[in-house]
């Protein structure tokens, strides 16, 4: 393929310093969340070096603490609501963004990624000035709602705007030639085939509302969410606890996100499978 | 926004089975949960803070008398202006470290790892620290730079030094290695993006032609990807402009940015000037996107 630049002794001295640059790059980028990790099984109440044993103690903490417990379910009550709204909204939005004749199509596709792109801050206060100060909304669980779906939606917007690109428009002609209607069409063609990018969307919401903090930060008012309450921990300073909270967190995300890499793909192989038995 | 496009250009037409897709304005239906959604609660309050940013406040009350008064106000401060420079400062510093650290590592995952699962996987890596709790990828910093963190901790512990050296925290170096830290994905996935598409052969052409390995980069392979060079900065220096969580927990006194001020005027109940300095965030953000809304490639950075 690509072997011509090997021959030279100067090109693999090239190579070697790049992989080493490489494995430089792993190794910044996940030895923070390792150190973190270690440090929540860690002996040692500063909730750093030295290490002087492993425990499961942070743990129990964390599982015994009724503030936790409340946050935890706060969290999973926002996380749900805004990952209804952001699947619905956002699905519903991909259709026409990508279908319909529209003359500034690239315009309002930015448009719908601007959530994500512009700094949380200035959401979050820009929508506690309208929330507060025009709507006259007392901030609550609700308020940090709307916050997260503004932030949430453009992500499954573009997940399954990407689906509807690829997607090959004679199956929906044949089903109509069929006699399909559009409901039918809808329900039985391509739903089901966008079904790999909702169920990522799905996931990809639901961790975002998980991990969220700074529009939550302004519209949650005196709730906890979990990263809010781990915020109002790190002022005191580090504690394993909040190590062991943060690691709980940490693999929550990770594993969301691994799902929703792996869903659509087990999907596609399962229809596959189906497909040619 | 959609409605007004009923009219579209001919070549959008041709080749698009329209007449399936029901009435003109049934194809927009779609729109409208999101258009309620945005135009409320993302439009609107952006509007609003503009509006806010030229009204005064006059004892804790907001009064719809226009004025430039919060401007003036801002710029009259030069603690104000000194930290709007900071901010300009760290968000160049910022992007430059994370693009030209992003550059050499996708460059080698492009070139020298064989296109396929391996690929895929390595680039995946990456991007999944981003997936985390941003709040956690700061946290964790605090917890190896801070003066009760893991290299300050290890010095002690092994004698080299017995008091905390404060150096690694609370300045610009830390709050650029965690910005650097928190967009590096942002910068890998849009730089991938457009490595990837690259076509390798033109640049074993110029090799073949006598071109050293530099020449075809800076002649054949840069002007190329030029693009996503722009969108990876773009990208990694909008949100950084906006930041607040990681000069407030690693950066102390000299790291202050924008984002500070505003949460501090917010919480001080002076909305207007707070909107005024939300504002010049949000306008630079604007013209940064018109100017260069030709080269960004917005797709490419979401698609992986």
């Amino acid at each position: 393929m690509r072997e011509f630049e090997v021959v030279s002794p100067r090109a693999r001295l090239m190579r070697i310093l790049l992989g080493g640059w490489a494995v430089f790059i792993y190794v910044f980028l996940f030895a923070p969340i390792v150190l973190l990790v270690l440090f929540s099984f860690n002996a040692n109440q500063y909730g750093t070096f030295p290490f002087t044993g492993w425990t499961g103690h942070w743990y129990g903490q964390v599982f015994s603490d009724y503030q936790i417990k409340d946050a935890l379910m706060t969290t999973l009550r926002i996380a749900f609501e805004v990952t209804l709204i952001a699947t619905v909204v956002g699905t519903a939005a991909a259709f026409p963004l990508v279908r319909a004749q529209l003359r500034f199509r690239s315009a309002i596709r930015i448009g719908m990624t601007l959530p994500i792109m512009i700094p949380g801050l200035l959401i979050g206060v820009s929508l506690l000035v309208l929330l507060t100060s025009v709507f006259h909304f007392t901030l609550s669980e609700q308020t940090a709602v709307i916050g997260q779906a503004v932030f949430c939606t453009p992500f499954v917007v573009l997940l399954v705007a990407a689906r509807l690109q690829g997607f090959d428009p004679s199956l929906e002609r044949a089903a109509s030639d069929l006699g399909a209607g559009t409901y039918r069409r809808l329900r039985y063609v391509v739903l089901p085939l966008l079904m790999p990018a909702i169920f990522a969307g799905v996931l990809f919401a639901f961790t975002l509302s998980l991990d969220e903090f700074i529009i939550t930060l302004f519209l949650i008012g005196a709730h906890n969410t979990l990263p809010i309450y781990i915020y109002t921990q790190v002022k005191f300073g580090i504690t394993p606890e909040v190590n062991a909270l943060a690691s709980l967190l940490l693999a929550a995300s990770l594993c969301l996100i691994a799902l929703a890499f792996l869903l659509p793909l087990a999907i596609r192989r399962a229809r596959r499978l189906v497909v040619r038995a | 926004m959609p409605e007004s496009a009923t009219t579209a250009p001919a070549a959008e037409v041709r080749g698009r089975s329209r007449s399936r897709r029901g009435s003109s304005l049934a194809q927009y239906a779609g729109f409208l949960p999101a258009l309620v959604l945005f135009g409320v609660f993302f439009l609107l309050p952006l509007g609003l803070i503009v509006a806010y940013s030229f009204w005064e406040t006059v004892d804790y009350n907001v009064v719809h008398h226009w004025t430039l008064g919060n401007y003036r106000y801002f710029f009259s401060v030069p603690t104000y202006v000194t930290r709007t420079w900071v901010t300009l400062w760290v968000a160049i510093v910022a992007t430059a470290a994370t693009i030209g650290a992003a550059f050499p590592f996708v460059y080698w995952l492009v070139r020298y790892v064989r296109r396929g699962a391996l690929q895929r996987l390595l680039l995946v890596l990456v991007i999944l620290p981003f997936w985390t709790s941003y709040l956690l990828r700061v946290y964790s910093w605090l917890n190896i730079l801070g003066d009760q963190g893991a290299i300050n901790r290890f010095l002690q512990w092994t004698h080299i030094t017995h008091h905390p050296l404060t150096f690694f925290l609370y300045d610009r170096p830390a709050v650029i290695l965690v910005l650097v830290y928190l967009y590096f994905p942002f910068a890998v996935l849009t730089l991938y993006a457009s490595l990837e598409r690259f076509d390798w052969d033109q640049f074993k052409a110029a090799m073949d032609l006598g071109a050293t390995p530099r020449v075809a980069i800076t002649r054949i392979l840069l002007p190329q990807i030029r693009p996503g060079i722009t969108t990876a900065v773009i990208f990694v220096f909008i949100p950084i402009l906006g930041e607040y969580l990681a000069p407030q927990l690693v950066g102390g006194a000299r790291a202050v940015m924008i984002g500070n001020l505003i949460v501090n005027f917010f919480s001080g109940a002076q909305y207007t000037r707070g909107a005024a300095a939300a504002l010049l965030i949000a306008v630079l953000i604007v013209v940064l996107l018109v100017v260069f809304r030709r080269s960004l490639e917005v797709e490419d950075a979401y698609r992986a």
